[in-house]
């Protein structure tokens, strides 16, 4: 069983936020995050993350699940922080280490940058966290329709993409079982050079190829079985409709830029 | 010799809220020449354990023992108990990689580092041990073979490395009959001829109920019932309550003495049940 | 049965020849001559390469005829027209749970077959809710099918395909990678349905006892049908079976083995229980 925690990986719910269509969940996250780049108080930028908070919690999404999910990026978001405060110019110096200085205003871009890009990751993740990766395959395929006209299929990317989802944690775990099984039989996937180590991955790549393929046969046998064919129209279990309540988030939204505008937050 | 677990236990991702535990508490033992079946429904820690009888799974807590060796430590020392213990996988034949059944079946002995003759010995030796012709089959692509000459020339890349205890999960997935009454002999072969210790993994034990002499009962990483098939057999309903069945022909004879007959339940063959129900009509005339 | 008239598949002098494609390994068959009416459930049975799944992918459209036709519901399946039609009519069950699930929730995975009916949403929402009712999937609806256990993708495969409200499902070793519970979990749901809802079932297995359930049994061998016929006649043919290498239930084969014996056994025991039965009265006669 893969029981691997994956950043934003879907939580089935039934809140407001996870009956958002998804179209519209993609555009309010592109307004929200040029939203975000164009802020230049604190103010502003508190109010957004509170803002991301208040969907958070109206999508019940558990806190620990979510700080979970958050801690890959806690390294990153420090490193940033560190580098802003060191190499940041300006204001009143803090400290003085030697040659090294850290000034007031490293400091205090430091923090901006940082709520900045944490306020950016937590709406992706209540995106990511809400919407199944269907649906946003879905919704992405929506934006890219236009394409259809330069001879680009987007509904069968948006296919190959969902497929491609369903079958991570599948083959995530038959590499480990593969991989079980050749250590098993002595092989070595860890010492020797570069060379021998690549040479080692023979018998993990040719069993996982040939099972990907063979799945990939199954797979295809088993949708046209039930009825799939390229380039015919299909309907969708969801529908995608834009309703009542997505007007009004993208309302809310368009408000919410109407009012950091006016105020120059 | 023998294999024996104590108090082995085995958290997946431990430390994390997905923290789950697949094997709590299981210990147990087997000797040298025991055939066990290791039965219990999916998810009930099957592979779990027997990923840790060959070391590969590292315990969270409790030991595993090999002839009063603990399995742990260096990758060396590790090496050489799992030449003695070989583990056949699941759909053992999803593993071929090489472009002959030689190599297919070298690939362990060459791990290892043997001289070629040596190699060409092992293979040779496994090829024949598992019922095929080695001259024959050894230059032919491991794809192209029928689903049982698959299955064997996978056993056959396990027993290259002369294993003392041979751990099966699941044998006879995937094959007919005529070809699951073949592996069930060749096992059978392997333990008498060899002194083989053998543990079978399996959800079908119809068949494979016959060569056995121990049985281990898995739930939810939890060993439930240890003990000679007999014991563990005579439980029906223990075992009906965990979801299990008794071997059809243990269940008719069950049935059998339930209506009052007199004849013995502890049989697994037809054979078997075929020669008490005869005694019986004897003993009644 | 005159309820059971109806003819949903039949095959008229079929043949079917490896086609030259390199990757299709499917075992030939020739002169298969067959029907399956309304409502029957049928077992075939047949040593490994013997032709059985090439059979149902015929019975699917999946593969066509090289000679003679397949008619599903009175329509051949070359007529590339009519295809999606065989395939709503006739669903199909694969051997692997992990390879026919497509969508990453159980819910959109029970609505494929639908989407790519075009039908309108309400109505895939509404065929959906009624079939995981039905089959009990309902709490489950919004899980990733990787963490369904096998039993239960088996069920959400037949739910897809119950969906379509098919008159026959095809089944290739349905139950071959689960565990007893999840055999059982399957094999109920089939039973029911062939029941309940009139539907035929064709169902490929290795498993004697599970060719016991059906009402008729077609043992395949080599590509050809080498015998047809109610499946208490056919599994216990020990004689016949034994030559294609195949096995009767266990309680068949020891009760040929006890009439060897000298026991008076009356000819149709199938089960332990029927087993059981005779041998007590037997028993009680002398």
């Amino acid at each position: 069983m893969s029981r691997s925690i994956t950043l934003g990986q879907y939580l089935p719910g039934n809140s407001y936020v996870h009956n958002l269509n998804p179209r519209l969940k993609i555009l309010a996250l592109l307004l929200l995050l040029v939203l975000l780049f164009s802020l230049k108080s604190f103010t502003g930028l508190i109010t957004l993350l509170a803002m991301a908070m208040i969907l958070l919690f109206m999508a019940r999404i558990p806190f620990r699940y979510f700080l979970k999910g958050l801690r890959p990026i806690l390294y990153i978001v420090l490193f940033a922080l560190v580098i802003y405060i060191f190499f940041t110019k300006g204001g009143v110096v803090l400290l003085r280490i030697g040659s090294f200085t850290i000034e007031s205003e490293g400091v205090t871009e430091g923090f901006f940058v940082i709520t900045r890009l944490v306020t950016l990751i937590v709406f992706s993740l209540i995106v990511t966290l809400t919407t199944t990766p269907l649906s946003l395959t879905y919704g992405m395929s929506y934006f890219l329709k236009p394409l259809n006209k330069i001879g680009l299929p987007t509904d069968e990317v948006a296919m190959i993409m969902a497929i491609a989802l369903r079958f991570i944690p599948t083959l995530m775990e038959e590499s480990q079982r593969l991989m079980r099984a050749q250590v098993s039989r002595g092989a070595d996937f860890e010492t020797g050079s570069i060379f021998r180590r690549a040479k080692s991955l023979v018998p993990l790549i040719v069993p996982l190829f040939v099972s990907a393929f063979r799945r990939a046969d199954d797979l295809a046998l088993a949708m046209e079985a039930r009825g799939y064919r390229l380039g015919e129209i299909r309907t969708r279990l969801h529908e995608d409709i834009i309703c009542t309540r997505d007007w009004l988030a993208l309302l809310f939204v368009a408000v919410l830029i109407a009012i950091s505008f006016y105020f120059k937050l | 010799m023998s294999i024996r677990t104590e108090k082995l236990t085995h958290i997946y991702m431990p430390g994390t809220p997905f923290a789950a535990k697949a094997l709590h508490d299981v210990t147990f033992e087997l000797q040298k020449g025991q055939v066990a079946l290791l039965i219990g429904p999916s998810g009930s820690g099957k592979s779990t354990l027997i990923q840790h009888l060959n070391g590969l799974l590292k315990p969270t807590s409790g030991q595993v023992y090999f002839d009063d060796q603990s399995i742990e430590g260096s990758k060396d020392r590790l090496l050489k108990l799992r030449r003695k213990i070989g583990l056949v996988f699941q759909l053992p034949e999803e593993q071929f990689f090489s472009e002959t059944v030689y190599d297919e079946v070298a690939f362990a002995p060459r791990n290892l580092g043997l001289a070629e003759e040596k190699i060409r010995d092992s293979v040779y030796d496994a090829l024949n041990l598992v019922g095929l012709v080695a001259e024959e089959i050894k230059d032919r692509h491991p794809f192209n073979l029928s689903s049982g000459q698959k299955r064997l020339v996978a056993i056959a890349a396990v027993l290259s490395l002369k294993p003392e205890v041979l751990i099966l999960d699941e044998p006879t997935a995937g094959l007919d009959p005529a070809g699951r009454r073949n592996l069930f002999n060749l096992l059978a072969g392997f333990n008498q001829k060899e002194g083989m210790t053998i543990i079978i993994a399996t959800h079908h034990f119809d068949e494979a109920v016959a060569l056995a002499n121990h049985v281990l009962v898995l739930k939810q990483g939890k060993l439930l019932l240890n003990g000679s098939r007999d014991e563990v057999f005579a439980r029906r309903e223990d075992l009906e309550k965990l979801g299990l069945a008794l071997p059809s022909v243990t269940e008719l004879m069950q049935d059998l003495a339930a209506e009052g007959l007199p004849v013995r339940t502890d049989l697994y063959t037809i054979k078997e049940a075929r020669e008490e129900i005869n005694k019986m009509k004897e003993k009644q005339q | 049965m005159v309820k059971h008239s109806e003819t949903i598949i039949e095959a008229k002098a079929l043949d079917y020849k490896y086609q030259g494609d390199e990757f299709d390994v499917s075992p030939a068959l020739t002169g298969i001559n067959i029907s399956v009416r309304r409502g029957e459930y049928l077992a075939l049975i047949g040593p490994n390469g013997s032709g059985k799944t090439t059979l149902l992918k015929l019975f699917n459209a999946l593969l066509v005829p090289s000679k003679g036709e397949v008619l599903v519901e009175g329509i051949s399946t070359v007529d590339h027209d009519y295809v999606p039609h065989i395939r709503r009519s006739c669903g199909m069950i694969f051997q692997n749970p992990d390879n026919q699930l497509v969508a990453t929730t159980v819910e959109e995975d029970i609505a494929f077959g639908l989407e790519n009916l075009a039908l309108p949403s309400a109505e895939i929402r509404q065929r959906v809710t009624e079939v995981a009712q039905k089959l009990h999937l309902d709490k489950l609806l919004l899980h990733p099918p990787h963490l369904l256990s096998g039993g239960e993708k088996q069920r959400v495969a037949i739910a897809g395909v119950l969906a379509m409200q098919p008159h026959c499902i095809l089944m290739d070793e349905p139950t071959a990678m689960l565990d007893p519970a999840g055999r059982r979990e399957v094999l109920d749901t089939v039973m029911k349905l062939n029941r309940e809802e009139d539907l035929a079932i064709i169902h490929v297995t290795h498993f004697p006892g599970e060719a016991a359930l059906a009402d008729r049994v077609v043992v395949l061998n080599q590509g050809q049908i080498v015998k047809d016929g109610p499946s208490e006649d056919i599994l216990t043919d020990l004689k016949m079976l034994h030559r294609y290498n195949l096995q009767g239930p266990a309680a068949v084969e020891l009760a040929s083995l006890l009439r060897l014996d000298g026991f008076n056994l009356p000819p149709q025991i199938l089960s332990n229980r029927e087993l059981v039965k005779s041998l007590c009265q037997y028993e009680r006669k002398n």
